[in-house]
């Protein structure tokens, strides 16, 4: 999104003394003589500024994961688009056997930030969910991940990893920058048979395949 | 607290964290400025502090951004091909820029179709995770205008050169500009997409009269937020097993000893009453 534009930092930070415009006529007009005298040269411009139509673009959507296959924990899923739930935390489908793709993170394609991918680990209607064998998975295990264009994106398991809900990095896990990987997400830890809720998230972490 | 099931490997997710880039790259010392061209058909040149800064600028193109240095601006346009910036047909104005701040400047048709310039600041503030921010600026000679999305208002009564800013659920928005008070549109229904974590910002520039009313978009992304966590499970199925039963005969000893001390400090006590 931004460009350097070197040149003209240093012309108005460097050159300090440039003076606002004062408008007046211009000195050159005044010129003694008939003969015309040699035009100056036209200033040009120092600065190298990025410059792009303004206009209105076609609406272009990502092309969503649509099945997430881990070989090693039996998991083959399918993958709806999810957003945000009303009191903040991330939607996911009610159905143990159906993942969400947080559709306002990373995407397969993008080649860059973290494609979020998460989980119900149970439910008291569909029972125990495939994502609870995500905690045995070792490094190195394989995910592919299908696009709805057919594409198969494969990654490598980096890291299993458990920490508190509370204490779940969110702006790290769902970052749209730096390095391509995919997160997959569920529930783990102890469980509260009062509130009905786990103590941890389970958090497995990939990067792209080799 | 975080542990790890996997030796050796919990620096991914955090590792992750430390390479994201700022929102912005906005410094405490300088200001970002863009600067849209929204007068019809003519190329212009743009001259900040007298120098040429943008050669033949054309309609319905931006510029930026520029990482300026905070402080105040003269900003002047001219016909193409002007030799400096002593015959402005914009200007010179002067555009006091911030630190940490974004801002466009926009030169455009005033109401009764003269030339003007305007300088907006751009709301760059975090959005709510699955949010969209819309902007939208009336820099068309036009009489005031309503904003409609689906067909319905969403903004009304906004006048050349004001702006109007709202946050709305993420998607894609077919809009259209009647004026106000009517719902005919004399721009659109044109499909903008209000994407999370951007500010869209949308300019109704041109002339009715002259019938080249038209839309400019600007996004600003970056604005983002994530969702405050993950719940994803509700029955106890899988669960870690709880703490095995020798830990339960370890704390039931060390509790009857701490009863024990308790009692014996109790023993104590009692002939001092």
């Amino acid at each position: 999104m931004r460009v350097a534009v070197v040149g003209l930092v240093l012309l108005l930070s460097g050159c300090g003394a440039i003076p606002p415009v004062v408008p007046s006529a211009p000195i050159r007009s005044a010129a003694p003589t008939l003969a015309a005298p040699a035009p100056e040269p036209r200033p040009t411009t120092d600065v190298d500024v990025q410059i792009r139509s303004a206009r209105l673009e076609p609406v272009t959507q990502p092309v969503p994961p649509v099945r997430v296959q881990v070989p090693a924990a039996d998991i083959d899923m399918d993958i709806q688009p999810v957003g945000v739930r009303d009191d903040g935390l991330m939607e996911l489908p009610d159905y143990v056997g159906t993942a969400g793709w947080y559709r306002f993170g990373s995407d397969p394609a993008e080649g860059a930030g973290t494609t979020v991918v998460a989980a119900h680990v149970d439910s008291l209607k569909y029972g125990l969910g495939p994502f609870a064998h995500l905690k045995d998975l070792p490094a190195g295990a394989e995910i592919v991940l299908t696009t709805a264009d057919g594409t198969e994106h494969r990654y490598s398991v980096e890291s299993v990893t458990k920490v508190l809900k509370e204490d779940l990095p969110v702006a790290e896990v769902f970052t749209r920058e730096g390095p391509e990987r995919l997160v997959l997400i569920t529930c783990g830890g102890q469980f509260d048979y009062d509130a009905l809720r786990y103590s941890d998230n389970v958090l497995v972490t990939a990067v792209p395949a080799q | 607290m975080r542990y790890t099931i996997l030796a050796g490997t919990a620096a991914g997710i955090l590792a992750a964290g430390a390479l994201a880039l700022p929102a912005s790259a906005l410094s405490d010392s300088t200001a970002d400025l863009y600067v849209l061209h929204a007068v019809p058909d003519t190329p212009v040149d743009v001259w900040v502090n007298g120098e040429l800064t943008l050669d033949d600028f054309k309609p319905g193109d931006m510029a930026g951004p520029l990482d300026l240095p905070a402080g105040t601006y003269s900003v002047a346009i001219t016909a193409p091909d002007a030799a400096d910036a002593s015959a402005p047909v914009i200007g010179p104005i002067d555009l006091p820029l911030s630190a940490g701040t974004s801002y466009t400047a926009v030169a455009h048709l005033g109401e009764d179709g003269k030339p003007t310039a305007s300088l907006f600041t751009n709301d760059l503030r975090t959005t709510a995770p699955g949010q969209g921010r819309l902007t939208v600026r009336h820099t068309a000679a036009a009489p005031a205008v309503d904003i409609l999305a689906g067909g319905a208002p969403v903004i009304s009564g906004l006048a050349n050169p004001d702006e109007a800013v709202l946050d709305l659920p993420a998607g894609v928005v077919s809009a259209s500009v009647a004026v106000a008070g009517t719902t005919d549109p004399v721009i659109g229904p044109a499909d903008v997409d209000v994407a999370e974590g951007v500010n869209t910002i949308v300019y109704a520039w041109g002339s009715a009269e002259a019938g080249n009313l038209d839309l400019a978009v600007q996004t600003i992304s970056g604005l983002h937020s994530a969702p405050g966590g993950v719940n994803s499970g509700q029955a106890g199925l899988a669960a870690d097993p709880e703490p095995p039963v020798a830990a339960w005969i370890a704390l039931a000893t060390l509790a009857a000893a701490a009863a024990g001390l308790v009692t014996a400090a109790r023993l104590r006590r009692q002939p001092t009453r």
